[in-house]
């Protein structure tokens, strides 16, 4: 169980990016965080896994605990080794180094060598197109997934392996359609939240997010501009 | 065509040390961005350090495993004390710490060992040269490239091998993604310290055999400068060609344009080449081409 109590994150000690912003992510759930560009949905993530500090920022004040235990001042290293990784967006692979190389890297926590080769054996798995390709530089020959495929394997992941997954998409209908449980950032504040479902038939998420009237036709994108400067819900 | 190849030779079996010297350099470039000013008084430090293990009766490969392991406390030690808290702030502060820690190590050196040339004692590499047709070569050279061979190799292992090199190397490729997988920033700097400071070391105590040791083999640290851009700044195999290269530049200057000049166009050659090279390839051979954004 990941908790986030009533945070705030300053950048720089000044830049107010994040202001009482509290969540639950339960063990083995899937929870998605949406919300236009700016939000603070990567502020958030990088607070829970303790990158926030690499970019000169920290939480100033309420807690994030996970298992019973607080992380907010932990290091980066600390929180992966509890459990926590976050995937980064962009497609920050090493691009130096061979697709095997990257993927040990990432198992570098696992400890000795038979559980890493199980780890790469389980990548494999999921992955099959990175065994071909396990000697390859990174940087060249490795095309990204389609969102649908991510979002497939996503979905697998969290059935098979129990994995709970703090899911961050600017794709909302897509979201939503795997998670159980969402939130809605504004301004850096939580706006909203709710289960999936009742997030999906709430008239403002499907004019703001999902882009879509009560007739369930797609509005103009000019439409929905207006109507966002039109309705804010925080002033 | 005998003095060519005796020279080329020469020049790689030398090379071969710069080569060793310039691989540590990289390494604390690649992974902290920082350009280690202090990299001759490493090597002098080493050599210095090897040198009394020697004289007080180990064996030499003792000695030079011991100067191996206190190269790496005293690596993980500097940047414990004087680099770990530099860590985010400005790269150029950090540059002028190593400046600073050049004048310190030399004046460490100069007050514990003096400034008077020291040699091995007994000579550690037998003198009588080896004969290979018309070429003659120095037992000395042939056991230093031996042995820098041998450490490149294990450098090279460790890090496209090893959990801590490849994690040493993911930190230098993406410092952020690194960090989110759980990969120890600091213990990557630590690292790439202790491992500057042994190759430094064994590099400073192999040229300390073949020219005598005294300060001047500090001069190294300078010479790994040309070597490294050649190879590009952050490239291990960049650093092995590199030195080698600059091994036989250096050579081949110094035995056919030496008579021709007052002297000196042997120190003078690789910086010549350096300058050349960075007109045409910014990056050197192998770099990588970042584009910062500012």
């Amino acid at each position: 169980m990941l908790k986030i109590n009533n945070i705030e994150v300053l950048y720089h000690e000044v830049i107010l990016a994040l202001k009482a912003v509290s969540l639950e992510v339960p063990a083995g759930e899937v929870v998605a965080l949406l919300g236009a560009n700016g939000a603070g949905k990567s502020t958030t993530l990088k607070a829970i896994s303790g990158l926030l500090r690499h970019e000169n920022g920290k939480v100033a004040e309420g807690s994030i605990e996970f298992l019973g235990e607080r992380i907010d001042r932990k290091s980066a290293e600390e929180i992966a080794r509890m459990g926590i990784i976050q995937v980064i967006e962009g497609r920050r692979v090493f691009e130096h180094l061979t697709v095997e190389q990257n993927l040990k890297v990432g198992a570098h926590l696992g400890g000795n060598g038979a559980m890493v080769r199980n780890g790469l054996e389980a990548v494999y798995h999921y992955f099959p197109r990175l065994q071909e390709r396990r000697n390859v530089v990174a940087g060249m020959g490795l095309a990204p997934l389609l969102i649908k495929e991510i979002f497939e394997i996503i979905t697998r992941l969290h059935q098979e392996q129990g994995i709970a997954i703090l899911l961050v998409e600017q794709n909302a209908k897509l979201a939503l359609a795997v998670a159980r449980h969402a939130y809605v950032l504004e301004g850096g504040r939580v706006v909203m939240d709710g289960p999936s479902e009742q997030l999906r038939e709430n008239p403002d998420i499907r004019d703001f997010y999902l882009g879509l009237t009560d007739l369930g036709a797609r509005k103009s994108f000019r439409a929905v501009k207006h109507y966002k400067r039109r309705k804010r819900w925080i002033t | 065509m005998e003095t060519f190849l005796q020279l080329v030779i020469t020049g790689i079996l030398v090379g071969s040390i710069y080569a060793l010297v310039a691989l540590g350099w990289t390494i604390i470039y690649k992974c902290s961005g920082v350009l280690n000013l202090a990299m001759g008084e490493l090597t002098l430090l080493g050599a210095y350090v090897c040198l009394a293990f020697y004289t007080w009766g180990f064996p030499f490969p003792v000695a030079l495993l011991a100067t191996l392991i206190v190269g790496f406390v005293l690596g993980l030690l500097t940047e414990r004390l004087f680099l770990r808290r530099m860590i985010g702030q400005p790269i150029l502060a950090v540059i002028m710490i190593t400046a600073g820690l050049s004048f310190f190590f030399r004046a460490v050196v100069g007050f514990i060992w003096g400034t008077d040339t020291r040699v091995f004692t007994p000579p550690v590499f037998p003198t009588e040269p080896v004969r290979l047709g018309k070429m003659v070569m120095g037992q000395v050279y042939i056991w230093s490239f031996l042995a820098a061979l041998v450490l490149l190799l294990v450098f090279v292992g460790f890090f496209q091998y090893s959990r801590w090199g490849l994690s040493m190397q993911a930190a230098a490729d993406d410092e952020m993604a690194a960090l989110s997988l759980g990969v120890s920033v600091k213990r990557v700097y630590a690292l790439a310290w202790a491992i500057a400071f042994m190759a430094a070391g064994v590099g400073g105590t192999l040229l300390g055999n073949i020219n005598g040791l005294n300060i001047s083999v500090g001069y190294l640290g300078i010479l790994v400068l040309p070597a490294v851009v050649l190879g590009g700044l952050n490239s291990v195999p960049g650093a092995i060609v590199g030195g080698i290269t600059i091994g036989i530049l250096q050579n081949l200057s110094g035995g056919y344009l030496e008579q021709l000049t007052p002297g000196g166009v042997k120190d003078i050659a690789p910086f010549v080449f350096m300058v050349i090279i960075m007109l045409f390839r910014p990056y050197g051979l192998w770099g990588w081409e970042k584009i910062e954004r500012v």
